[in-house]
């Protein structure tokens, strides 16, 4: 067995930053993405071009360059509203704008961006033949939407999530930049200190595949169940 | 008179698919000049036959001679192959197919499909194999489309440019199949009229089609092929107009 | 010359953070950026054809440990593959006596290697989907003109494979320049460096990171526009004549 020198518990504990912050992060990123794709769906103008405004700025830049600037403008911006209340209100708080919340915010905005993509083709490719069929047998917008639209289109949306979702992962290594301890952090500071990189570099990246094989499975079995009634593919 | 080698000689092909034997020992001659046409319902074998000749196919038993040559197979633990690959790609030079969905590749003009082959195969000079190439395309009416790529020509015209690309290797024997069976109707004529030219000329074919006009004007000869067997071969005054076996009878009758 | 210079003086008057000098760190850090980016780009196209034709070899004992490498390299992030050979390029044996020394103990050689390795695993992979793409009836017209394997590799398949893979190679290109920003974190003054170092230096980080994503902005549309162009030229045999 490898010796980690007593970082075994730290990495351990930033395994556990690593997928808390990527499951939050996919979860912020899935709602924006349906909020993406129906306002690029929409007839709104106003609403579509922000939609695509939003898409194109954030596949225009690095993730760690919006992490950067969110991580380090927020707490300039958080730090400006608490003056605000403080001078006006006569209210004294203090908001620590911290690490975590950045890269949740970051992750999920980014990722956002790519869902909303993968969302609308996949509620592109919903026949409309049974929206309306749906909407004759009295059901209201909502019912539609969580009893037919979201079942079918999910069959359609899984390898992009799937996909996004892996990249996702991957990209929570960034917020080691920033500050937070996940576990690429805990290994580099050990790296740092031990002058043994590969002991504890290496073991991480073998984490990350893990989750990566796990994560593959469960898309596998999901997509099992969504692809129900339509044959074997 | 010097006897020249029979430009293509098969014997006792077989052939089979995991349980079904396709091919049950079939073979052919073909002496310079002749125009071979194979016919028979689908599943009949008779693309499995023409594609065992330049071995696009492997025949699990049989013999193929081209040109004299005849091909060396091995038996290894996968089933019979080429002993020498260099000797069938030899041999694939000599025989150009022509094939029903055309073939030609999706990324170069048709004037770069024909001169392909011709230079990087044959080692032909680039400035002789362009003025082949234009000779066969004004042959084959498609001078003005030397240019396009394959996706924007109708399919009549791609399947003469790839009879112009088979042409270009100057072949000992053309292997067609089913040329026409990926047309429109209104394509077909355009095609059988080229290949009609290329019998008239004296050129050794081998076609596969469903075309029974086509057979019984140009063909030498004529095979019926059944279930992997064949059932009646001949002249095609012989086989198309009196053909003997009820099932050839059948298979020739008008349908309604 | 006279003029443009008291223009961007004047442009520049008023302005407490883009100054010539910061404007500097920028221009470097572009030039930094680009280098990387190309530099990785052009190695890895050059390792990922022969990785890509291993790839899609039918003998397991030759594709099997590329789709290892290929696994490995697009499963983790390419942080971790960075800090690997930035950290563990000292630990092999005698490299700190030789005379590569010099050159592998800056910073640009080890991010250089990583990125090339790992935009090698995502080409490989895309050029595999191409090549397998490969339409089945051009291949049988390649060996029935009687093409050998190699020339067949050579006239037929990677030529159309590669405008294939045009599209997701152009995002590839996109996710590289993106993924170089990295390169800041051990200790490049790359574009994201340089304005990590303005953001230090004047806690102003709204102007700093904002002004770096606008490059960025432009790169990757400059990108995006380059590959548009290559795909109108290189695919125009894929799209039916307009009649």
């Amino acid at each position: 067995m490898i010796d980690l020198q007593g970082y075994g518990p730290r990495l351990i504990e930033g395994a556990g930053v690593t997928i808390q912050l990527a499951v939050l992060s996919l979860i912020l990123a899935i709602i924006l993405g349906l909020l993406t794709a129906s306002a690029k769906m929409s007839r709104n103008w106003f609403l579509r071009r922000t939609a695509t405004v939003y898409t194109t700025l954030i596949r225009g830049v690095p993730d760690l360059v919006l992490m950067m600037l969110l991580f380090f403008g927020g707490q300039i911006g958080v730090n400006a509203i608490s003056d605000m209340l403080y001078y006006s209100y006569d209210i004294d708080i203090y908001i620590n704008f911290n690490a975590f919340a950045a890269g949740v915010l970051t992750i999920g905005f980014i990722f956002g961006a790519y869902m909303g993509e993968t969302f609308r083709g996949a509620f592109m490719a919903v026949d409309n033949g049974q929206i309306e069929a749906g909407k004759a047998y009295g059901m209201s917008n909502g019912l539609v939407f969580r009893r037919i639209r979201f079942p079918q289109m999910m069959r359609h949306a899984l390898p992009g999530l799937s996909n996004n979702w892996m990249v996702l992962l991957k990209t929570t290594a960034l917020v080691s930049v920033i500050g937070l301890t996940d576990m690429v952090r805990v290994a580099a500071e050990a790296s740092r200190a031990t002058h043994e990189p590969f002991t504890f570099l290496i073991p991480v990246a073998v984490a990350y595949l893990l989750i990566a094989s796990v994560s593959e499975w469960i898309f596998a079995r999901l997509q099992k169940h969504y692809d129900i009634g339509f044959g074997g593919q | 008179m010097a006897a020249t080698p029979t430009p293509l000689e098969v014997r006792n092909i077989k052939k089979r698919f995991g349980d079904t034997e396709v091919l049950k020992g079939l073979s052919l001659q073909a002496q310079k000049g002749d125009v071979i046409t194979l016919i028979g319902a689908s599943g009949s074998g008779k693309s499995t036959f023409l594609r065992c000749m330049n071995l696009l196919e492997q025949p699990d038993d049989g013999d193929l001679i081209v040109h004299g040559e005849p091909i060396r197979f091995k038996t290894t633990r996968h089933g019979r192959e080429p002993e020498d690959w260099k000797q069938v790609v030899q041999m694939r030079a000599k025989l150009s197919m022509v094939f029903q969905s055309f073939n030609l590749w999706a990324h170069m003009t048709l004037l770069e499909n024909i001169i392909e082959a011709p230079i990087h195969v044959l080692k032909k000079p680039k400035k002789e194999a362009l003025e082949h190439a234009h000779a066969l395309l004004d042959r084959v009416g498609l001078t003005a489309r030397a240019n396009a790529y394959p996706a924007q020509m109708s399919g009549g015209q791609q399947q003469r440019g790839a009879i112009a690309r088979a042409l270009a290797m100057d072949p000992e024997v053309m292997l067609f199949d089913e040329p026409t069976s990926a047309l429109d109707p209104e394509l077909v004529g355009d095609v059988l009229k080229v290949m009609h030219g290329l019998a008239e000329e004296g050129r050794t074919m081998v076609v596969v089609t469903h075309e029974m006009g086509f057979a019984r004007d140009v063909s030498s000869q004529v095979i019926y092929l059944h279930q992997g067997l064949v059932e009646e071969a001949g002249p095609p005054d012989q086989v198309l107009n009196n053909p003997q076996s009820p099932r050839l009878q059948q298979f020739l009758a008008p349908k309604y | 010359m006279l003029d443009i210079s008291t223009w961007f003086n004047d442009l520049l008057a008023g302005n407490t953070i883009f100054t010539a000098d910061t404007l500097g760190y920028y221009w470097e850090g572009l030039v930094t950026t680009t280098q990387l980016v190309f530099l990785s780009l052009v190695a890895g196209l050059i390792l990922a054809v022969p990785l890509a034709i291993m790839r899609s070899s039918k003998h397991k004992w030759i594709s099997l440990p590329i789709y290892l490498y290929t696994y490995i390299f697009r499963g983790t992030p390419l942080l971790i593959q960075l800090y690997i050979i930035y950290y563990g390029v000292v630990f092999i044996d005698g490299i700190q006596e030789s005379f590569l020394w010099p050159v592998l103990r800056e910073a640009f050689y080890p991010a250089l290697i990583a990125f090339t390795l790992n935009t090698a695993a995502y080409t490989t992979e895309i050029f595999r989907g191409a090549i397998k793409a490969t339409a089945k009836g051009e291949i049988e017209a390649a060996r029935a003109y009687g093409m050998s394997q190699n020339l067949m590799m050579r006239r037929i398949i990677l030529p159309s494979a590669f405008r294939r893979a045009l599209p997701a190679y152009g995002n590839e290109v996109i996710f590289m320049l993106h993924a170089s920003a990295i390169a800041s974190v051990v200790t490049l003054m790359d574009l994201t460096g340089a304005a990590r170092f303005v953001y230090a230096r004047y806690y102003a980080p709204f102007e700093a990171f904002l002004f770096v994503a606008a490059i960025y902005l432009c790169l990757t549309f400059a990108i995006l526009f380059f590959f548009r162009y290559l795909e109108k030229k290189l695919l125009a045999h894929l799209r039916p004549q307009d009649a």
